[in-house]
């Protein structure tokens, strides 16, 4: 080896590893398991199988995608045609930020990937509204100021639709059920509760 | 035609209806360099040496940045101990050793798992009362110490007036962290425009923003921008830099647009949460309900940074006797260092944590004394011309009285009567009631301004206006209420009046979005510079005028007494609630709420009735389901599975907001700042609620179905003990 090309950093790591797996030092499995860990990536392949062609059909229009099989529709949706309304909020089927319609069903895009949705009818926030004419739940949401940062707001308005569709806003309970799965932090609850009975028809 | 009271639409109400509205994430273009921050994940470590040559091999990589590359490594609010990107150690798991940059966010992820940093684990300061041990490991060695702040208020004679009193209780009292969630994870994006650097991100505060990141980067201010996008959240979350001197540095470093942006375990690994707190007090009463001592010791944990700690901790100090008038006080409030994630500013600054214990305590006096809960506070609450324990008469406009009685009547009126709120052998309904008090503004002689430019165009007569103001929309609609104040000045239609913002090279300084002050401080500063400006058009000059405006003054406080005049407004609460716990699982549900507020003067109703019933949307988990944990310095809980937030299944179907409005002396149209003040007393009047449901009281935050039924268990248990010792004693003698 040529000493002259260890750098002071590498020369610190090198010195302390054998310090460190002899077991000096609460963490040193982990250590160790990092450096290992970090040693087998580079020898793997990067991930799992490569591009493909993905076709997916976003408020009314066709679009034909390169992308690999494990990208979510969610990211498909944000990074590679520019649909940024659709929120991510956690990435893990938490917080319904990111919920989008598939064949009038709600879904949270996060947990779905793009491959299994190819030929359904996906709606997102940006292809509800005719023209300027707001969709009447958007409608709704305005009228009665149903949020505040509004980063919750088109997984809101989904899910209200589809809720509507589902025909289960029967009642103030069962709206609040149906949209138990759409976080507020802002807390912008009744109302969000008072607009969609508003378009269901309900007095609140 | 009036603007103010109306609940007129936000502007930007349609773009966040249809997609359209740009939250920082959005922002981002393929194009743009992606950074990827390494987080140490372990508490306490020296850092032996960072190898990033396989990592910078890897196509795609541009640079991997550590602290070398940072002009100043230094930063933080009020105190600049945290490092940008960290040299020798590292102090908490949310630590950040090395910034990966890569053409695209796979890359950089990968590269970021190719970086060998190697450490040696130190022992840890795990909580605040083992950081006090005199054998603690030093978080901040060069400090000699882990406190952060030890504040005193000392007034009266406490220990001769707790020998006269008629009844002392003792309680020890415990909160948790709480997570901010605001629901848009960190990001943004930086570039250079021209010559200048530009950060565009959510933040709560643009010009100190800029303060900070002109500083890590030895740039004049000048040569900086920061921008917000649509902010989705913030809560006092985005008080602290997090991924802003990230992004600038590594822009200014690579001289190309980068992108960050933070999932949600990394957004709440990587940012400080409220303060968890272990309060002891003792309250003495005199028989007729009067509380005349109090003697409390707050020990905070502040993580490893100072973060806002001092100044929430002598909020939490001046507010430990509740609202309470008291003529003997003791107080103690001291934040610890330690090994855990930095504790900070959110929604309440330490007033939530003070009246958790205070609050808790006064109802224990009542009942001690068997006299109604709202008449022992109606007897001890504020009132104007009183004086604080601080030694300062109060700022005029205490209306602390008026707002519980009308909390008492409302609640009385909508809650289930006494005596069917046992009709089930297992759903035991109970009612509880709670005051608070929460400073506007900024407090302890912090300097507290906030400066707005208003243009005006104008010919025969004034056309309309353009207010130039870097105030936050976070969400609360700000900029909604700045341009109604305006409008209703010059007496413009709405949509005559514009508003500049989101730039800080665009707008002056507003200040921040913070301490429920932007409606007063920023709202006086349009106010009065729309005022200005009209003169300047009446008399012929340019029809544009600038004006700071400024509060009446406060002052530090004395570290050994207390002595000083802490703050110049304060917002008064109340709140009912009625819950239904299960005994025989501790779960508990609020069923209603009563929440009353003396907001000065409502500028529009909507939005404040938004901002009471979002505020208690936070209270409700703050109260019941948030249980931030963390052991040995690890969060246990980086994600919202672990971490529950209230959905709308966790309100309450009746929710009253109930608005008063006695106007504040200084506040625009006698306006003062609202949003904190929900969260104030709210889990106070839960634990009442839950005592007169069970009969067991509840000492630690958040209340959940484990510790209320471990609760009623002892109660159940002392009740039967007692019992039993008194079967005993009558038997005895026999
Ligand atoms: S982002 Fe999909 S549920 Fe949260
Ligand atoms: S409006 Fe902010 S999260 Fe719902």
């Amino acid at each position: 080896m040529d000493v002259g090309k260890v750098t002071r950093r590498r020369f610190l790591v090198r010195a302390a590893l054998p310090t460190i797996a002899a077991g000096v030092g609460i963490g040193s499995p982990r250590l160790c398991a990092l450096a290992q860990a970090a040693a087998s990536v580079s020898v793997l392949p990067a991930s799992g199988p490569g591009p493909m062609p993905v076709t997916l059909n976003v408020n009314g229009r066709a679009h034909e995608l390169r992308i690999e099989p494990r990208v979510t529709l969610l990211d498909a949706l944000r990074e590679r045609l520019a649909l940024t309304g659709t929120k991510k909020g956690c990435d893990q089927g938490t917080c319904g930020a990111c919920t989008v319609l598939v064949d009038g069903r709600r879904v949270n895009a996060c947990l779905t990937l793009a491959v299994m949705v190819q030929r359904k009818a996906i709606t997102t926030i940006e292809g509800l509204a005719d023209g300027d004419q707001l969709h009447p739940m958007q409608a709704a949401f305005l009228a009665h100021d149903g949020f505040q940062c509004g980063y919750c707001t088109p997984g809101q308005i989904l899910s209200a639709v589809a809720l509507l569709a589902e025909k289960r806003a029967t009642d103030e309970a069962s709206v609040r059920e149906w949209m138990s799965g759409n976080i507020c932090r802002c807390g912008a609850y009744p109302n969000i509760v008072a607009a969609v009975r508003s378009v269901a028809g309900q007095p609140s | 035609m009036s603007l103010i009271g109306r609940p007129v639409a936000r502007h930007d109400a349609r773009a966040k209806v249809t997609g359209a509205a740009r939250y920082p994430a959005d922002l981002v273009r393929s194009e743009m360099l992606h950074c990827k921050a390494i987080f140490a994940h372990r508490p306490h470590a020296r850092i032996d040496g960072i190898d990033a040559a396989r990592a910078i091999a890897l196509p795609g990589v541009v640079a991997v940045l550590t602290a070398a590359d940072v002009p100043y490594n230094r930063y933080g609010l009020i105190d600049a101990d945290q490092e940008v990107l960290c040299s020798e150690r590292v102090r908490y798991v949310g630590d950040r050793v090395a910034l990966v940059v890569a053409a695209d966010p796979q890359t950089a992820e990968r590269a970021a798992k190719l970086v060998e940093v190697a450490y040696t684990d130190l022992p840890i300061a795990g909580d605040a009362l083992s950081a006090l041990e005199p054998d603690a490991p030093l978080v901040h060695e060069h400090r000699g110490t882990n406190v952060l702040l030890h504040q005193k208020i000392r007034k009266g004679d406490i220990e001769q007036a707790f020998a006269d009193c008629d009844v002392v209780l003792s309680a020890t009292f415990t909160t948790s962290w709480q997570e901010h969630a605001y629901l848009q994870p960190d990001a943004g994006i930086a570039y250079y425009e021209g010559e200048t650097l530009v950060v565009e991100t959510a933040g709560q505060w643009l010009h100190e923003d800029l303060r900070q990141i002109a500083a890590i980067l030895a740039l004049e201010e000048s040569a900086v921008a920061i921008r917000y996008a649509k902010i989705g959240g913030a809560f006092g979350g985005r008080e602290d830099l997090s991924v802003q001197a990230l992004l600038a540095l590594a822009t200014w470093k690579t001289k190309r647009p980068t992108a960050i942006v933070w999932n949600r375990e990394e957004s709440i690994v990587g940012h400080h949460k409220r303060h968890p707190f272990h309060i002891e007090t003792t309250w003495g009463a005199k028989r007729d309900g009067t509380v005349v001592a109090v003697r409390t010791r707050t020990i905070a944990d502040g993580g490893a940074y100072a973060s806002t700690s001092v100044e929430v901790l002598k909020c939490a100090a001046i507010f430990a006797q509740g609202p309470y008038r008291m003529p003997n006080v003791a107080t103690d409030a001291i934040v610890v260092y330690t090994n855990n994630v930095p504790s900070g500013a959110f929604r309440g600054f330490g007033s939530p944590q003070a009246h958790w214990a205070a609050e808790s305590m006064i109802t224990r006096i009542a009942h001690a004394l068997e006299i109604d809960p709202v008449d022992v506070r109606r007897k001890n609450l504020y009132r104007d011309g009183d004086t604080e324990a601080t030694g300062n008469v109060l700022p005029a406009g205490v209306s602390a009285i008026a707002v519980l009685d009308r909390c008492a009547q409302e609640s009385h009126r909508r809650f289930t009567p006494r005596a069917e709120r046992h009709a089930h052998a297992s759903l035991r309904r109970g009612v509880g009631i709670a005051s608070g008090i929460k400073n506007v503004g900024y407090s302890f002689g912090f300097p507290e301004q906030s400066t707005a430019t208003v243009e005006l165009i104008a010919s025969a007569r004034i056309e309309r206006a353009v207010v130039r103001i870097g105030a936050a929309d976070v969400g609360q609609g700000v900029h909604l209420i700045l341009r109604q104040i305006v409008a209703e000045t010059l007496e413009l239609a709405l949509e005559s009046v514009a508003i500049v913002s989101d730039d800080s090279a665009q707008a002056p300084n507003a200040g921040s979005a913070s301490a429920s002050r932007l409606t007063f401080m920023a709202g006086r500063a349009v106010h009065d510079a729309a005022l200005a400006a009209r003169s300047a058009w009446e008399r012929g000059e340019p029809p544009e005028a600038t004006v700071q405006y400024r509060p009446p003054a406060t002052t530090p406080l004395d570290l050994e007494t207390g002595a000083g005049t802490p703050n110049y407004c304060y917002g008064y609460a109340a709140q009912g609630v009625e819950v239904e716990v299960d005994v025989t699982t501790g779960v508990t549900r609020v069923l209603k709420i009563v929440s009353v507020h003396d907001v000065g003067r409502a500028i529009n109703r909507q939005q404040v009735e938004g901002q009471i019933e979002g505020c208690l949307a936070q209270a409700v988990g703050y109260a019941l389901t948030e249980n931030f944990k963390v052991r040995d310095g690890k969060i246990l809980t980086p994600h919202f599975s672990t971490y529950l937030l209230p959905t709308t299944l966790d309100m309450p179907t009746e929710i009253v907001p109930v608005i008063m409005e006695l106007a504040d002396p200084h506040g625009p149209y006698g306006a003062r700042g609202m949003a904190e003040m929900p969260l104030v007393p709210f889990a106070p009047a839960v634990a009442a609620a839950i005592y007169d449901a069970t009969g067991a009281w509840v000492n630690d935050l958040p209340m959940t179905p484990e510790r209320i039924l471990a609760a009623i268990t002892a109660a159940r248990e002392r009740t039967t003990a007692s019992a039993a010792s008194l079967v005993g004693a009558s038997s005895s003698p026999a």
